[in-house]
């Protein structure tokens, strides 16, 4: 009976997996299909994708992570031949690298019904040194036709065992099939961290295996005696721990726009090497908590004794607070001093390159160099300043510890009144307003104590934008006026990116023809320079055909060129976050100036809303009084972040704002 | 005597070097003028060519360039490519502060080397060293100082002074000396109005020009090769990757290509001569035959870029492309000439600038010019042009990628330069016939049918392959001035044979019109309205030049809502002027119903710049046209 159950489960199992994925064995009905059944949109698909990764002791080299990669991959259409032409990143440091041999792959098509397989020779492979840190080697496959499956087959070595690639479960194409296996001996511990919308977990199981270690002892050499050399091997068992993957119909991940990085929803395993224990060798941890994450981060000399120096600044930092009373007015000294002083030279780490002392003498550094530096001189002018770990953007959210989690550091001051977020490699920053780069979830504060904390890093405090506008409306259409805005935070920060770093005329050309041609006079620009105050724009202007003039009426939105036009969210669904960067608050002040002769026939209801949770709030008021019309829109985005269940609601709004908007005024002549 | 003599000269050098160097160094020190609407400002560039033999050239640059601000740090431009043939003698770079004192030096090992694979290439073995400087202040100063050997003499670098957008420069130099052996021609081009010196003499020319303002582009304006001075350097002996030629004229210069580097590539396997002559067996005429032969091509091979020595220069052998089923525009374009030989139709390697802005070869000075390569088929009438590149283009199509250019044709008799075919306004049409229903809420129904041709075929023939949801986004864009608009239906035919793209889209939103009271505004031009207007500028520099000419033609029926009645109708529109026309109608059939109809036509031409502003206007007034409401009101009951 029992034996009859597993048949038939074993039976099934051959029936729902017919394929037959050895290398080499594509079948005809895989060459004939003509669309992926998981996705018909789909240009190409990865009807087998297998990869295995196992750690083997080499003789006198010590342990590689050797990988096996094999994938069978079906083309469509034209489109997805762009999955024929594969790139491996090698890493090499220091002498070493990682190589890949073995690498075989065809071609099939079915020609006349018969499958004809085509190779990949020599002339389809190309290696090359990308930089002193990358090789690259890249294949593309020969005699694709619509419809053509390739498979290819290599094994990439690798003497960094501390490294193992992440193993990703979902790409641009669906995947039909999915095998991956992970081996390690006993002396190696990992921790798995699975992310990705798509959750996977792997089985697990526990194997032997054996190694033959080549020992080399020396004797003698004492008295009268030579030294003598022997060579013994020893055969060492090990218990040997597999993880594996086997996943089927995995759908296509497909990007979205305002997604901070696609990455983050990868479905994929990362391998994080946490401790090793070598037989007769004591434990040397790498990293499992993000204790141990601080720790291994703290105690390297890039990071830790980077911050702990202080000689080279002590002189220039003394003469620089010597006026200063509070300790924040020393505090923004300083962060001036190191601003202005130390350039960025746009390279990210955690870690420094040429060390904090190079950096200070040379005046440019990387993240690191410029803001352990900043952390060091507030520190020893007595604030309670520490290190923040963060992982940018494009690096990804760190959901789990590992040392590659974090990419980047900034400097937080926590008092009584709370904390102050400082990053110094941003020109146009300012207290708790940090470049875009860095706004991504939670950092990790490190005190000096090395304990550790998260930090929420969006900004609490909205960005503003108070626009006022004064304008004049002729009977003709047409519009003078005067406008002026004040912005704060992120929003003063990216402008005054964008207005100090381009040419003045071309600036004001551009804002010019931002609008479709106005003419602007008395442009001024304050506190552009002035960090500590909102910065502020203002201009006089004239535009032709604002309104619209039919017979005796003029018809116009009150908000004229100001108005959205568009509704940002244009996808019919959405599956992935909504990232606004930061909170922000709008507010339009308008004032209408009738032409003379004209008076007010109808003008739009005044209006609000509200998206669920608090999440944002528009406003739009309006008042006739006799002879000019005042308009005040508010706007606000209340968080900086919005999980795609609000999706629907929010592309409502949008759309009822971009409406609301375009209503009209109507004047009739008196 | 001998002494003050000396010391005579060395005050005069010390003096010189006061002079002409140093006041380099510092910013302040640009002239007036030189620095507007510039991100940097080249000082002095000074570059010496030298040719030794017809295989061995020299070539020295040092260049000073302050840098303004930040934009501006990409015109720091130190860099220099090698491979196999070119050796880097010395490289070196300093860099100085806005009072011109040195602050750093960056010697050839602390440049970054790496592979110059741009992106649309899979392979080359071309290798950059290039300078990595994070600059401390602005303004600042970078003394590039380079020298190279190189045993290619094909490409002798032209004087070309500007090369960048928003760079002045203030001096600029250029010698070139050989010997007697060699003969050297040259082309000026632009020089005209130019602070220039030239001389020339015994194996030796030199140029060295002075002041010139930043190059600052304008929208239809023509392209920086057409404005910039530049002189052309052209050895008529030379060596290609050890291949030794000599080039007089266009003539000589297509027969040395295909003597050299395409005559023997023509190796296609029996099987394969075969298969094509079967596939064409029952076409009469050579136009049919090259059809034929054109679809059997996009369907074999795809473009996979790999440039290697001499492969950078000739094409892979037919037999390669054939095994393979990929290679660069040269290795497909020659495939598909072996194919034609194969079936006895006639065609032509031809060498040509690719990219919209329709670069011509200099069609009277011959050397190595051109990026990409297409392939000619003469015919009596008109010749025929075709991309080998594109799995996707119709036969003799080849869009704003080649066209209306001068290019070089290669036969096997020698080189000649012709003209590749130009899209008329005519012949660049969209027709739009549609339809529409506004509801008494204000929503709208939209069925449109739109047949592009010419150019505004190459403008949509992709959205064929797109998926579903990239084509829901891209008509969202299309009407983007339609609030919240939602995409019904999406019928697309790309006819080749015909080279028309049709496409039928239905829509519908709601509110499409502007409530006010008991009034509502319909905006007549709901599928085609114009959004452009060209930038305005306070002085408009260079000429007007419309490349490329169009018709759009729309016929469209509004049903109005059944308790509204037309109010007021906009007037009739007729403009007429040098650029073109635009004529729009409102003709009210019924109390339900108004027909649109518009024409507008845009001509390619060149203008003076006085004539911009006109230009701009007639866009501006189209816009306008482009947004005639008509103004209804509610049925009083």
């Amino acid at each position: 009976m029992k034996f009859k159950i597993l048949l038939f489960l074993l039976s099934n199992s051959f029936i729902s997996n017919g394929q037959n994925y050895k290398f080499g064995k594509v079948s005809e009905e895989e060459l004939m299909e003509k669309l992926s059944p998981l996705d018909s949109s789909a240009s190409a698909a990865y009807l087998y994708k297998y990869r295995r990764t196992h750690i083997e002791y080499r003789r006198g080299q010590g342990f590689y992570i050797v990988t096996d990669v094999y994938e069978r991959i079906k083309l469509y259409t034209k489109e997805g031949f762009d999955y024929a032409t594969k790139s491996i990143n090698l890493h090499v440091s220091n002498n070493e690298d990682e190589e890949v041999i073995g690498l075989r792959a065809y071609t099939y098509n079915l020609e006349n019904d018969k499958i004809v397989e085509t190779k990949l020779e020599k002339d389809g492979i190309f290696e090359t040194q990308e930089s002193k840190y990358r090789n690259q080697q890249k294949f593309t496959m020969p005699n694709l036709k619509e419809g053509s499956v390739i498979e290819y087959k290599y094994t990439i070595n690798s003497p960094f065992y501390w490294n193992v690639e992440d193993f990703e479960f979902q790409h641009a194409i669906p995947i039909k099939e999915l095998y991956a296996v992970f081996e390690t001996p006993e002396y190696f511990n990992f921790k798995i961290n699975p992310k990705g919308f798509l959750r996977v977990t792997p089985k697990q199981e526990r194997g032997s295996g054996k190694i033959l270690f080549s020992n080399k002892v020396r004797s003698g050499g004492g008295l009268g005696g030579a030294t003598r050399t022997t060579y013994s091997n020893i055969s060492v068992d090990f218990v040997k721990y597999t993880t594996y993957y086997n996943l089927s119909d995995i759908p296509a991940l497909k990007d979205e726009p305002f997604v901070n990085n696609i990455n983050n929803y990868r479905s994929a395993v990362n391998y994080e090497l946490s401790f090793t224990n070598f037989p007769q060798s004591p434990y040397k941890y790498y990293s499992t908590t993000w204790e141990d994450v601080v720790k291994t981060i703290y105690d390297s000399s890039a990071f830790g004794n980077e911050l702990e120096k202080t000689g080279y600044f002590e002189d220039e930092i003394d003469a620089l607070v010597t006026g200063a009373s509070s300790p924040m007015e020393k505090a923004a000294l300083i962060y001036d001093f190191v601003k202005s002083t130390v350039k960025w030279n746009r390279y990210y780490g955690k870690y420094t390159d040429d060390g904090v002392k190079k950096a200070y003498q040379t005046k440019t550094g990387n993240v690191a160099e410029i803001n352990l530096m900043l952390t060091a001189m507030l520190r020893y002018v007595g604030l309670n300043a520490n290190p923040v770990l963060i992982s940018t953007r494009n690096n990804g959210i760190p959901l789990f510890p590992t040392l590659d989690g974090y990419n980047y550091v900034i400097a937080a001051i926590e008092s009584p009144e709370g904390v102050i977020l400082l990053d110094a490699t941003n020109e146009y920053g300012t207290p708790n307003v940090l470049p875009l780069r860095t706004l991504n979830w939670e950092g990790r504060i490190i005190r000096e104590d090395k304990s550790s904390s998260t930090m929420d890093l969006y900004p609490k405090q909205k960005s503003q934008d108070k626009l006022t506008m004064m304008v004049n409306l002729s009977s003709n259409g047409g519009l003078q006026g005067s406008l002026r805005s004040i912005k704060t935070n992120h929003d003063a920060m990216i402008y005054r990116k964008r207005y100090v770093e381009t040419d003045h005329d071309q600036y004001l050309e551009n804002l010019e023809n931002k609008y479709g041609g106005m003419e602007i006079e008395e442009f001024s620009v304050k506190n552009e320079n002035d960090l500590s105050k909102p910065v502020m724009e203002s201009y006089k202007f004239s535009m032709e055909s604002q309104a619209d003039v039919i017979d005796d009426k003029i018809y116009f939105s009150p908000l004229f060129f100001l108005r959205s036009k568009e509704n940002p969210f244009k996808l019919e669904k959405r599956e992935f976050p909504i990232d606004f960067s930061y909170p922000s608050s709008t507010k339009y002040m308008v004032i209408v100036n009738l032409p003379e002769g004209y008076k007010v026939e109808s003008i739009p209801e005044p209006a609000a809303m509200v998206l669920p949770e608090n999440l944002g709030s528009f406003k739009y008021n309006l008042e006739a009084r006799g002879t000019n019309i005042q308009i005040i829109v508010d706007t606000e985005i209340n968080e900086a972040i919005i999980s795609p269940i609000y999706y629907d609601a929010l592309k409502a709004y949008f759309s009822k704002l971009v409406e609301k908007e375009s209503e009209q005024i109507v004047l009739t002549k008196v | 005597m001998q002494a003050k003599y000396l010391l005579k000269f060395l005050l005069l050098f010390v003096l010189l070097e006061g002079f002409s160097q140093n006041n380099y160094y510092s910013s302040l020190t640009i002239p007036a003028k030189l620095d507007e609407y510039a991100n940097a400002v080249v000082r002095s560039y000074d570059t010496e060519i030298s040719l030794t033999s017809t295989d061995e050239m020299h070539i020295k640059r040092k260049r000073i360039v302050t840098i303004l601000n930040k934009k501006g740090n990409s015109n720091v431009d130190a860099y220099v490519h090698y491979d196999n043939n070119v050796k880097i003698i010395s490289l070196e770079a300093l860099v100085y502060n806005h009072y011109g004192a040195l602050i750093k030096k960056i010697k050839k090992k602390d440049f970054k080397d790496e592979s110059a694979v741009d992106g649309g290439t899979l392979y080359s073995d071309s290798r950059v060293k290039y300078l990595e400087y994070t600059p401390i202040s602005y303004p600042y100063t970078i003394e590039f100082v380079c020298e190279i050997s190189t045993k290619n003499t094909a490409f002798i670098p032209p004087f070309n002074p500007l090369t960048d957008s928003y760079v002045g420069v203030e001096s600029s130099s250029y010698s070139i000396s050989y010997p007697e052996s060699i003969t050297i021609r040259k082309k000026e081009k632009n020089l005209e109005g130019c602070d220039i010196q030239k001389e020339e003499g015994h194996g030796q020319i030199n140029y060295k020009v002075k002041n010139i303002e930043a190059f600052k582009p304008e929208d239809y304006s023509p392209p920086v090769f057409d404005i910039a001075p530049k002189v052309l350097f052209a050895s008529q002996q030379f060596t290609l990757e050890g291949v030794a030629a000599e080039v007089l004229d266009w003539n000589s210069f297509g027969h040395w290509m295909y003597r050299d580097l395409i005559a023997n590539t023509y190796d296609l396997p029996e099987s394969t001569i075969n298969l094509v002559k079967d596939l064409v067996k029952n076409e009469t005429n050579d136009i049919d035959k090259a059809k034929k032969i054109y679809q059997y091509v996009q369907d074999k091979v795809r473009y996979i870029s790999v440039q290697v020595g001499i492969g950078g220069w000739k094409p892979f052998n037919a037999s390669e492309v054939d095994r393979l089923g990929y290679g660069d525009c040269k290795a497909l374009t020659n495939y598909t000439r072996a194919l034609l030989m194969a079936v006895g139709v006639e065609s032509n390697y031809t060498v040509v600038y690719a990219g919209s802005s329709q670069r011509s070869l200099e069609s009277d000075f011959a050397a190595m010019q051109g990026n990409h390569v297409i392939l000619n088929i003469p015919s009596l009438e008109e010749n025929i042009w075709l991309e080998c590149t594109s799995q996707k283009l119709p036969f003799g199509f080849i869009g704003d990628f080649t066209d209306d250019r001068d290019v070089l044709v290669i036969t096997p008799e020698g080189g000649k330069i012709e003209h590749t075919k130009k899209y008329a306004a005519e012949e660049n049409t969209q027709h739009i016939k549609g339809e529409y229903v506004i509801s008494s809420d204000g929503g709208i129904e939209a069925k449109a049918n739109i047949i592009s041709k010419g150019i505004q075929y190459d403008d949509k023939y992709w959205l064929e392959t797109e998926v579903e949801r990239d084509l829901d986004l891209n008509y969202k864009k299309r009407w983007k001035y339609i609030n919240t608009v939602t995409i019904d239906k999406i019928a697309l035919k790309n006819d080749k044979s015909s080279i028309a793209f049709e496409e039928n889209i239905d829509f519908h939103a709601s509110n499409y019109t502007k409530k006010a009271g008991d009034r509502m505004l319909l905006t007549v031009n709901a599928l085609n309205r114009n959004t452009h207007v060209p930038d305005r500028y306070k002085t408009r520099k260079y000429p007007l030049k419309i490349k490329r000419g169009f018709i759009d033609e729309d016929d469209v029926k509004i049903t109005l809502p059944e308790d509204y009645e037309v109010e007021s109708l906009p007037n009739n529109i007729l403009v007429e002027n040098k650029f073109g026309s635009y004529k729009a109608e409102f003709i009210k059939q019924n109390d339900s119903m108004v027909v649109y109809k518009r024409k507008w036509v845009v001509n390619d031409g060149e203008f003076p710049k006085e004539d911009y502003d006109d230009f701009r206007s007639f866009f501006k007034d189209v816009s306008r046209y482009d947004n005639s409401k008509i103004a209804l009101i509610k049925t009083q009951l």
